[in-house]
């Protein structure tokens, strides 16, 4: 098949003289045109040499690969380029085909082609590469790795609990495992990266009538188009999806809200701190957004509550069907940060009104980002002894 | 060497200050114990007795040697070591030449930090020697044990007017302040006579040296 | 027979000589060479700074401040004194009695001193033989290990994580809540404020120079406690006072220091001292409400909108509720403030911006709450809180605070807890019914009244049956109140093992003594500039750890071996490999926000620096919008009156800050008419707490006739016939100490201060004899703790009570003993 990699060459090395119109044509096209060799030419297209011919990767992705345990281990096994990143099944690898024609495009212009483009790009490129493999399930390392064939007794103790959770959800590998072939992105900007590649960026095909958990503080948004920001739903926040709309979802909150000000803090129960979503004035004032149940005085301030259903909509993203994951980041987060200074007090030491003043006092040395602050503190309350009357 | 310095009784001097400085390296245990009252040893011991100035001493010491006829014996030994020796406190006599150096007014209770400049001019001695402390041996250079193990080698390997100097500038000037301090602060007999003997001795073998030249 | 005979006549025997090694060896070639570590300046730092040292010869030789650190302490004198002091803990050493008899040890000899040494495999195996012991027997109740406090700074080798944590893995255990610093502000504030205050960033100094008209320190001593830190000090908020005093001396900002002595702070800074009599300030704040209700000064808008509860607060003021109406001439009784000045306070506050700063001394007394809760009532009632320069802060003196932070994030540490998936040996959490938890202050209490339940914060706890301890970096025998009590409670203990660097008094009280090595013997990382969170510092290695000592992570890792867990406790990583983890953990938390190079370039370099902060101010969001950012409190407003403190039904905590008497109070108060002279036993301005003590060169620029100063007043000191130097016998029905009296007009009558700290060195009732172990022993040194009361300060948060403390003083007759905490070779000569 080397004639068709030297013709390919040929193609595409003059590519600054030709137009690009007739690059991209000879892209990805090439093989309709040789039509006759078609499966031939795609299998060309789809080892090593030809992915780093032009991918400009001797130095950035394919360096690293080879300092993987994907590139080098005990069973001898390799993996190569299109063993990760083109599906083995024919249609989808069609899909990929052609959707890595825009490869092409960033080639020509030359996109990454020194390495702090290339590190510029990073995020969004194994961005583009994680919802794939979310897509489709991780289904590129299923090949090899199989649930069903783990080896359960030499992994850790923490490692087959994770594991088994992973397989009885046939979770995506890629949800936890990011970062094991190639350098992580650097995720600075990103929210919570270490939060979200434990629990995931949410569930594909939310159903309506169920319910989810918000795997970040999400904003909420009026109506199924606007950008206009109703106000945010806390992290670990149970939401009811009512309608399902694009890239929206209308959910429902149920909870309790002060009677003060505009009454615009939805809060998770009678007379607990625990926030679940704040809105904007506009949108507390919004007729239907929040409906008002029954009215009860807390004991604890002489404050007035009042039970409210809200109903908003936000992006179907970062909605988890399970709540559990979270408390178990938000566990291991407390009893880490927490304990670098000092012994972390058992979390059901303070109910769950107390919790927010002990937490925030004490978060001066602890490195969180705002919504892993917002998870610990959290879980916090909700196993406080408010809820865990085992303490003492 | 030269064959003037290595005669026998540079040999025996040598062995005596060895002697000394393992006693004071270490607790007693029961191998040391066992050498210690070996037949040999206690021809060794009545020798050393039949000199005057070393007698009382030699004689209290053999008489502990007896009594450490049990582990528990032993281990309140080890516990006069480690209250004179090893813990800086209250009845501490801590073998380190520095701390009975001080130029200091004693009545301000000023004490010259530990691996100050005594340590750091026996280090150099040693060196000069080819020699440095045991690992195994985790203290400043200017330990007591240290000094009279050096002496151990200087005495094979010296002239006796080097000698001489060295004992006198490095040991003799601080030795006696330190058996005193031994004699205050011991609850026991053996570290008493110990040191009480070592005086005697490192004084004796001083006039012997002066008298030598 | 000559000499020369009788050497001779030794020649025959003299081969007895020991069978074992010489304690010399050949110098190695490689000692020879000189290649071995090279000499040079480093990297490192502690609670005292960051600094450069220079290693000569293999030893540490100079100590200099850390290019970045422009106010260094004083204290950087002493460091070198920390390593090569006397008092070194140099083997690992076990009492002789325990290691007899073991739990069944004659434990009224603790403290009297007799141990022996034992190799480290020896140590350890005996401690965990007594862990065993007490887990097989007890269970978990039956051990704390819980007590923990100022280890030396370094984010591997924490020793409190490390003792934990390894501890751990063997079983469960008692632990705290709380600290002996701030337990009843921490405790009160979230309640009133939201949050503890006393640990949280404070409005940056920059705002409070740039806005505020009046300062008021209220039994603050900024000056003097922010030359220490929790991590590597760099002192940037000397800057801003240097800044305060220009700005004093222009008239351009009051500073009014409350206080009953003329502290460090205000004579630097050249400001005004308002005298008021200890332990009286929240009558003085009362008094300062009424005016402002009296003459409408307070911000009723503010108290609207932001709090709750002012309304059931008034009528105690007014006298309504307690038929006592609050005027100022009622508090100037009290306070010994006059009437005229606590009614020009009142307008002084409310006329202009008014930030307060508020030290944490006033909480460590009985009902300790009350003074922090009423500051914020008073601060609320000024209406300037979330305005930058005004509103109440309560840790400007603390740490750093309020030099804006960098908004990095700071390196992790070596995990405290069990991995998730790690069971203790034994892992039973059968606590017998009592708490596995319990306020810092009241161990003590357990270990003596087992069984007993006592309300906390809400709550009940129930004392643990406790019979072993664990130490390591923490040293209880300087922090915990009332000497004499805590010598009977050590009585029924069966084992304690302290983990020290130096021997202080804690490990002198205890069976299993084992050497730690100080913070210049090991690699480290920790972050400078504390609360500023200015940079990553690399603590290199000076020296290696002298004598036998082993840093915490190599004398847990041994105790994990022994327990067949010592991959667990690793995870198998070296101390390098860990460093490399820490760094490279924060480095990639701060990827994208603060370059940080990469851990072998940042090694080399010594420090990574995350530049300035912006300035912030304390509670302005919550002024902004208190509905979407409310407090922590119940209410999310700020709790004049507390419906929650007022359902526990607390006497000695009522739903609103109240003045309530003291069991014992100086200048008319109850006691005073046996012993009139409060004791104040305020951190040192010399040390932290007890560390540094220790360092002898250094002490001696401070003590007096080799003890602690006693700061006494002129008229006071005459009356009894002392003068300074004279050495000065301080008692009460709780203990007596000797210490050296310092004579000072800035401490007025029936006011003494003791800084805590100093050493306990006890001796023998009458001071003629050794006699450390006994109850009623005279303190050599001048420990203020053998004589402050071991009370809670209240059923709310339990904490120490240490400055409510009353003593008479007088010239000691009797033969001066010798000082017995340190190392004592040379004799005093008095």
């Amino acid at each position: 098949m080397r004639w068709l990699l030297n013709i390919w060459r040929t193609l595409t090395k003059p590519a600054q003289y030709l137009t690009l119109g007739t690059v991209s044509v000879s892209a990805f096209l090439m093989g309709v045109i040789f039509w006759g060799g078609f499966n031939t030419a795609l299998e060309a297209t789809n080892t090593e040499a030809f992915c780093i011919s032009c991918h400009s990767m001797e130095s950035m992705p394919y360096k690293e690969l080879q300092e993987t345990v994907h590139w080098s281990n005990h069973s001898g096994v390799r993996a190569t380029c299109p063993d990760c990143h083109v599906p083995h099944e024919w249609s989808r690898k069609i899909g990929r085909k052609i959707e890595a024609s825009h490869d092409v495009w960033g080639w020509l212009l030359q996109t990454v082609n020194t390495p702090e483009k290339f590190e510029d790009k990073r995020l969004e490129m194994a961005s583009r590469e994680w919802k794939r493999f979310d897509r489709d399930n991780s289904l590129a390392c299923k090949n090899c790795h199989n649930y069903d064939s783990m080896k359960w007794d030499s992994m850790s103790k923490l490692a087959q609990k994770q594991m088994k959770r992973a397989a009885e959800l046939d979770q995506s590998c890629i949800d936890c495992h990011k970062g094991i072939a190639h350098k992580l992105p650097d995720m600075g900007t990103a929210r919570a990266p270490e939060l979200i590649a434990e629990v995931g960026s949410g569930v594909n095909g939310l159903e309506v009538d169920q319910s989810y958990f918000t795997a970040l503080t999400k904003p909420v948004y009026f109506n199924e188009k606007t950008d206009v920001e109703a106000g945010t739903l806390n992290i670990a926040t149970k939401v009811k999806v009512l309608e399902l709309k694009g890239n929206r979802a209308k959910i429902g909150i149920d909870g309790w809200r002060k009677k003060i000000g505009a009454g615009r803090v939805i809060y998770y129960d009678f007379g607990l701190n625990i926030l679940s979503a704040q809105l904007t004035k506009d949108a507390a004032l919004e007729e239907g957004v929040i409906q008002t149940f029954e009215e009860k005085e807390d004991p604890m301030t002489g404050l007035k509550w009042q039970r409210v259903e809200a109903v908003i909509w936000t992006d179907t993203d970062y909605l988890l069907s399970d709540l559990q994951p979270l408390w178990n980041y938000a566990r291991s987060t407390y009893s880490d940060s927490c304990s670098v200074c000092h012994t972390q007090p058992d979390e059901a030491h303070f109910d769950a009104n107390t919790w927010p003043g002990m937490f925030q006092g004490m978060i001066a040395f602890v490195n969180m980002d705002q919504d892993t602050q917002a998870l610990v503190q959290k879980y916090l309350q909700e196993h406080s002894s408010t809820f865990n009357k085992s303490a003492h | 060497m030269s064959t003037e310095t290595a005669n026998p009784v540079n040999q025996a001097r040598s062995t005596i200050y060895q002697l000394l400085s393992s006693l004071f390296a270490k607790e007693i245990d029961h191998k040391t114990l066992h050498e210690l009252t070996s037949t040999q040893a206690q021809a060794f011991w009545s020798q050393l007795a039949a000199e005057a100035s070393f007698k009382a001493d030699v004689d209290v010491l053999v008489a502990e040697f007896a009594k450490l006829n049990s582990d528990k014996a032993l281990l309140e030994l080890a516990a006069d070591y480690c209250g004179l020796f090893l813990v800086g406190t209250k009845n501490s006599a801590s073998p380190y030449a520095s701390l009975y150096l001080t130029d200091t007014p004693v009545a301000k209770g000023d004490e010259p930090l530990l691996f100050g400049e005594q340590h750091q001019q026996m280090t150099q001695f040693l060196k000069q020697s080819q020699l440095q402390v045991q690992s195994e041996f985790p203290e400043p250079a200017d330990h007591l044990a240290v000094i009279l193990a050096y002496v151990a080698h200087i005495n094979m390997h010296c002239s006796n007017q080097q000698q001489l100097e060295f004992i006198r500038d490095n040991l003799a000037n601080w030795l006696a302040t330190f058996v005193a301090k031994v004699a205050k602060v011991d609850t026991g007999n053996f570290y008493i006579a110990l040191a009480q003997l070592t005086l005697a001795w490192v004084n004796s073998d001083l006039e012997w040296l002066e008298s030598e030249d | 027979m000559n000499r020369r005979d009788f050497l001779k006549g030794l020649v025959g025997t003299s081969y007895v000589v020991l069978s074992g090694s010489s304690v010399l060896a050949p110098l190695n070639a490689l000692a020879a060479s000189g290649a071995k570590a090279s000499d040079g300046w480093l990297t490192t730092g502690s609670h005292f700074g960051a600094f450069k040292m220079k290693r000569k010869n293999g030893v540490i030789d100079q100590v200099i401040p850390f290019d970045r650190d422009k106010y260094p302490t004083d204290m950087i004198n002493g460091v070198k004194g920390l390593v090569y002091n006397p008092s070194r803990v140099r083997y690992p050493m076990v009492r002789l009695d325990f290691l007899l008899k073991g739990h069944k040890s004659d434990t009224s000899q603790r403290g009297d001193f007799r141990f022996v040494r034992v190799t480290w495999d020896k140590a350890l195996s005996l401690f965990k033989d007594s862990l065993d012991e007490v887990q097989t027997k007890y269970g978990p109740s039956g051990l704390h290990a819980g007590q923990t406090g100022w280890r030396a700074t370094g984010q591997l080798h924490s020793s409190t994580s490390h003792m934990q944590r390894a501890v751990g893995m063997h079983g469960n255990f008692v632990k705290k809540v709380g600290d002996y610093s701030t337990g009843a502000g921490q405790t009160i504030l979230p309640y009133i404020l939201g949050s503890t205050e006393v640990y949280a960033q404070g409005t940056s100094w920059p705002l409070i120079l740039e806005n505020s008209k009046t300062i008021i320190l209220w039994s603050n001593d900024p000056y003097k406690n922010l030359q220490v830190g929790w991590n590597a000090e760099t002192h940037e908020s000397y800057a801003y006072l240097a800044e305060l005093k220009e700005k004093v001396a222009k008239g351009e900002i009051r500073v009014i220091s409350i206080d009953p002595v003329v502290t460090k702070t205000q004579q630097y800074l050249g400001c005004e001292q308002l005298y008021v009599n200890p332990q009286t300030d929240v009558a003085l704040m009362l008094g300062i409400a009424h005016e402002m209700v009296a003459k409408n000064l307070h911000d009723t808008k503010f108290i609207e909108g932001y709090s709750l509860g002012f309304d059931r607060f008034l009528p105690y003021i007014q006298g309504e509720t307690d038929g006592v109406e609050k005027t100022p001439e009622w508090a100037a009784e009290i306070t010994g403030v006059s009437a005229e000045i606590i009614r020009d306070l009142a307008k002084v506050m409310t006329k202009s911006r008014t930030q307060m700063l508020m030290g944490w001394c006033i909480q460590r007394q009985q009902h300790g709450e009350q003074p922090y809760w009423m500051a914020a009532v008073l601060a609320t009632m000024i209406g300037q809180i979330g305005l930058p320069g005004g509103g109440i802060s309560y840790g400007h003196h603390y740490s750093s605070i309020g030099v804006p932070s960098s908004g990095a994030a700071a390196p992790g540490a070596f995990p405290r807890n069990l991995d998730e998936d790690q069971k203790p040996l034994f892992n039973s959490n059968d606590f017998k019914g009592t708490s596995s938890t319990i306020p810092v202050a009241r161990w003590i209490d357990a270990i003596l009244e087992p069984g007993k339940t006592i309300d906390s914060n809400g709550s009940k706890v129930t004392f643990p049956d406790i019979k072993m301890m664990v130490f390591s970096g923490n040293n209880p025998w300087n922090h915990h109140q009332d000497r004499n009590r805590m010598k009977q409670a050590f009585q029924k203990l069966e084992c304690v093992v302290t983990i020290d660097m130096n021997w202080t008094a804690t490990c002198r009280f205890s069976d299993i003594v084992l050497p730690a090595c100080t913070t210049f013997e090991r690699n480290d990382i920790d972050v400078y500039g504390s609360y500023a969170n200015r940079g990553v510092l690399a603590m290199q290695k000076m020296v290696e750890p002298l004598y036998e000592s082993l840093s915490d992570f190599e004398i847990f890792t041994r105790f994990a071996r022994i327990m067949g867990k010592e991959k667990e406790y690793t995870r198998g990583m070296t101390e390098r490999e860990w460093l490399n983890k820490l760094y490279t953990d924060c480095k990639n938390a701060n990827a994208g926000k603060f370059e940080m190079p990469e851990f072998d370039e940042f090694w080399k370099q010594g420090y990574v620096h995350f530049g300035e902060g912006k300035p912030w101010t304390r509670h302005a969001a919550f002024r902004e919008d208190p509905e979407i950012n409310p407090l922590g409190t119940p209410s999310g407003l700020i709790e004049i009156f507390s419906r929650k403190i007022a359902q526990y039904q607390y006497d000695d905590c009522p739903g609103h800050p109240t003045w309530m008497e003291k069991s014992e109070r100086s200048h008319g108060g109850p006691g005073s008419d046996k012993f009139p002279v409060w004791m104040q036993s305020c951190h040192p301005d010399k040390r932290l707490h007890s560390q540094m003590c220790e360092s002898e060169q250094y002490r001696e620029t401070y003590t007096v006739n080799g003890r602690e100063p006693v700061y006494l007043n002129p008229n006071d000191a005459k009356k009894r016939g002392i003068k300074a130097g004279d050495v000065v016998r301080v008692f009460n029905d709780r203990g007596q100490l000797l210490a050296g009296a310092v004579v000072s007009n800035n401490f007025p009558k029936g006011v003494i201060r003791i800084h805590e700290g100093a050493w306990y060195g006890p001796v023998g009732e009458d001071g003629s004899k050794e006699g450390g172990a006994e109850i009623g022993a005279l303190c050599s040194y001048g420990d203020p703790n053998t004589l402050t009361q071991d009370i809670g300060t209240s059923k709310l948060a339990q904490a120490c009570s240490a400055y409510t403390c009353l003593v008479e003083f007088e010239k000691y007759q009797g033969k001066v003993p010798r000082v017995s905490s340190f190392s004592g070779p040379v004799e005093i000569a008095l």
